[in-house]
Order: C-alpha cells, then structure tokens, then sequence
C-alpha cells in the first residue's frame, strides 16, 4: 500500500516532466531562440519520412556539390551513382575518382535534377537563366543551318549565270576523268549546277505563284 | 597508292556514279584522299513537299564496307519522321546486315555488302516521299505528318525555300 502511495506522485512528476519536454521540444514556436537551435538534433526522431529523404537528399546534394568542385569533369551522374552505391560516403567516393575506378551508371539509373537550392538568391537565379537563354540562342542558331548558296559558295555563280544564261547552258558533265583532279572539279560542277538549278526553279516557281495571287486578286477586284 | 578492298569497292561506285548518274543525285568523295567520306546532293522526289528541294547529306563509310553500312546524315534542315533531328537518316537499308532484334525488319532490307551508295540514295528518295511511321527518328515530325498533314507540308516547303536562300 506504501508502495503505492509513493509511486504516484512519483508517476505524476515523471508524466508532467515529459510532457513539458516533449511540448517544449515540438510545439514551441521560433520565438524561442534555444529551441530553434535545438530542434534540428532534438527533433530527428519526429521528422516524417519525407522530412528524412529531403534532408538525406540536401546532404547527398552537398556531398555531389563538393566532389564536383574537386573534378569538375567527372559528371553528376556518376558521382551519384558511386555515393549511392558506396552508402554516400564522400571520402571513399573521392579516392574511387582518383583511382580511377569509378563505374559508368546503367542507364536506367536517373538521379534527381540538381535543386535549385533557396540558397541561391533571385540574383543568381537571374544571371543562371540568362546564361541558360543565351546558350539556347546559340545553340539555336548552330543549328539552323545556312542556305545551300551560302554553304556552297555560288552567290557569284548564281549572279553570273543570271546574267548570261546562254553560256550557262548545263554542258552535259559526265563521263569519268582519268585524272584525279578533274575528276573532282567536275564533280563539284555538277553539284553546283544542280543547286543552281533548284534555286532558279524555285525562283521561277516562286514568282508564278506571285503572278497567279496577283491576277486573283485583281480578277476579284474588276 | 595500295588501296584495300574499301577504296577500292568505292572508288569504283563512284565511277559508276559519275558515268551514270541516277536522276537527282549527285555523290562522289569530298576528297579523294578520303574515298570513306563522301558528300551528296539529293533532290526532292516531285509531287512531295521536298519537291523542288536540293538537299546536302554525307556518308560516312566504316573500314569494313561494303561488310557494313555507312552512315548518312543530311547536312541542312529535314524535317522528316525518319530522319533524327541532328539528320541522321534512319532506313532500314542503312543498318547492319542480319536480322532486326525487334522483328521490324527482314534480313532483305537491311544492309548486305550486294546494296550500294546508288541503292542508299535512292532509298532515301523514296522515304522522303514515303516516310514510315513505324519507327519513327523524329517524333514530332512524325506525329506533325500523322495528325496535321498540311501542317507538315507547309513547314518542310518553307524550309526547302529557306534552304536554297529564298
């Protein structure tokens, strides 16, 4: 029975004491300047598991981070691969680089884009994108191409065979040269020629269509 | 000047080429030091959007042809279901000799050392006119010929003029 009589009180307390802890430890708000600071290695055992895997991810992103900076040509991915198959540690994933021993990933191995991490100010973020937009332009503009007269050459051809078409009649190249270099300033000829000939008939074509909207439109106003 | 059976094979595909050109193609080395890398001219198949076109490609040739296929990208834009869009051209008659793994193609289509540069090139002409959807190189080409066909049309004649400076 004395037992018993000790035993409460004592319960009491001990019930009061975790509770205090535990609503000091998660429920107090950031006016508190000690529980902002400790809630991060105080409140491990409470984070959701989502809050795990972030914050997991934000460590293995410092880690790639780091490792970039010391080698900058070896790619994301890779590192990627090799924290995650060695339990993320850095050191051992650093002294694989340097051996050399790193393993190329399997394709089918996609690691998250890099965050943009809130650390980066707008500024940053400003000067990324523009970087970002004017490679895209020039990658853009790599990939159009020049037209065939610019690519080959012919603006001289194509003006001097405006001017006189008669001795620009298509001689009738072919047959096979004996001798190497002729065989290859015919080749080119031709090759001209028949991009000459695509771009006046297309410029004809062009200016009978004109021709034919022309007379539309002016059969539709009479 | 030792040639092996590669130069050889294409020095005289040339020859044939140039004595007998097949209509709207034009193709020979860029240099003859380098009978492996040809460049080629191929016009647009009448009654086709590509029509009135010239369009630039080259072909690359491994040291084992004609046991293997070149490779042939066009050089200017083409927007086609099967041609990627680096212009990398994906027929068929252009992949390695055998039976295809995803069964989409026989042994007949594919290469085999009795095809030539005149046979590539004229495949190539007729999928400029017949693009084959099955497996498509370029998607958004592909789906544009499938769903908007019109669409499709106008985009590759404004490109054709473009290409020719128009």
């Amino acid at each position: 029975m004395a037992e018993e009589e000790i035993n409460l009180p004592s319960l009491v307390i001990v019930l009061l004491v975790t509770g205090l802890a535990v609503r000091y430890f998660f429920f107090s708000g950031g006016g508190n300047g000690a529980s902002a600071t400790n809630r991060q290695p105080g409140g491990g055992a409470a984070l959701s598991p989502e809050e795990l895997q972030r914050r997991r991810q934000r460590e293995r992103e410092a880690a790639v981070e780091t490792i970039q900076q010391m080698f900058p040509q070896v790619d994301r991915r890779t590192i990627l691969w090799d924290l995650q198959r060695h339990g993320g540690n850095l050191q051992a994933t650093t002294e694989r680089i340097l051996a050399g021993r790193t393993e190329t990933p399997p394709i089918t191995f996609q690691p998250p884009p890099p965050p943009i991490s809130p650390e980066t100010t707008a500024a940053q973020q400003q000067q990324q994108q523009q970087q970002q937009q004017s490679a895209s332009a020039t990658k853009s503009t790599e990939k159009t191409h020049p037209d065939l007269i610019t690519r080959y050459n012919l603006k001289d051809k194509l003006a001097s065979t405006e001017a006189e078409p008669a001795t620009a009649a298509p001689s009738k190249t072919g047959g096979w040269s004996s001798n190497r270099e002729e065989r290859q300033s015919l080749l080119q000829k031709r090759r001209d020629q028949m991009i000459i000939e695509a771009r006046k008939k297309m410029e004809a074509k062009i200016a009978a269509e004109k021709a034919a909207a022309e007379a539309a439109a002016s059969g539709g106003n009479n | 000047m030792s040639l092996n059976v590669a130069q050889r094979r294409l020095l005289q595909e040339y020859r044939s080429l140039t004595n007998n050109p097949p209509e709207g193609i034009t193709a020979g080395p860029i240099s003859e030091d380098d009978l492996l890398h040809w460049e080629c001219l191929i016009q647009g198949p009448e009654g086709t959007p590509f029509e009135g076109g010239v369009f630039p490609a080259e072909l690359k040739f491994p040291n084992d042809y004609p046991h293997m296929p070149p490779s042939m990208k066009f050089l200017g834009d083409v927007f086609h279901p099967n041609v990627y869009p680096s212009g990398l051209v994906c027929i068929s008659i252009l992949h390695p000799p055998g039976d295809d793994p995803n069964h989409y193609e026989t042994a007949s289509e594919r290469w085999s050392p009795i095809q030539s540069v005149e046979k590539i090139l004229l495949s190539v002409m007729s999928m400029l006119a017949e693009p084959n959807d099955e497996s498509p190189a370029n998607v958004e080409a592909a789906k544009m010929w499938r769903e908007r066909r019109s669409e499709y049309e106008a985009r590759v004649k404004a490109s054709v003029r473009a290409s020719l400076g128009l």
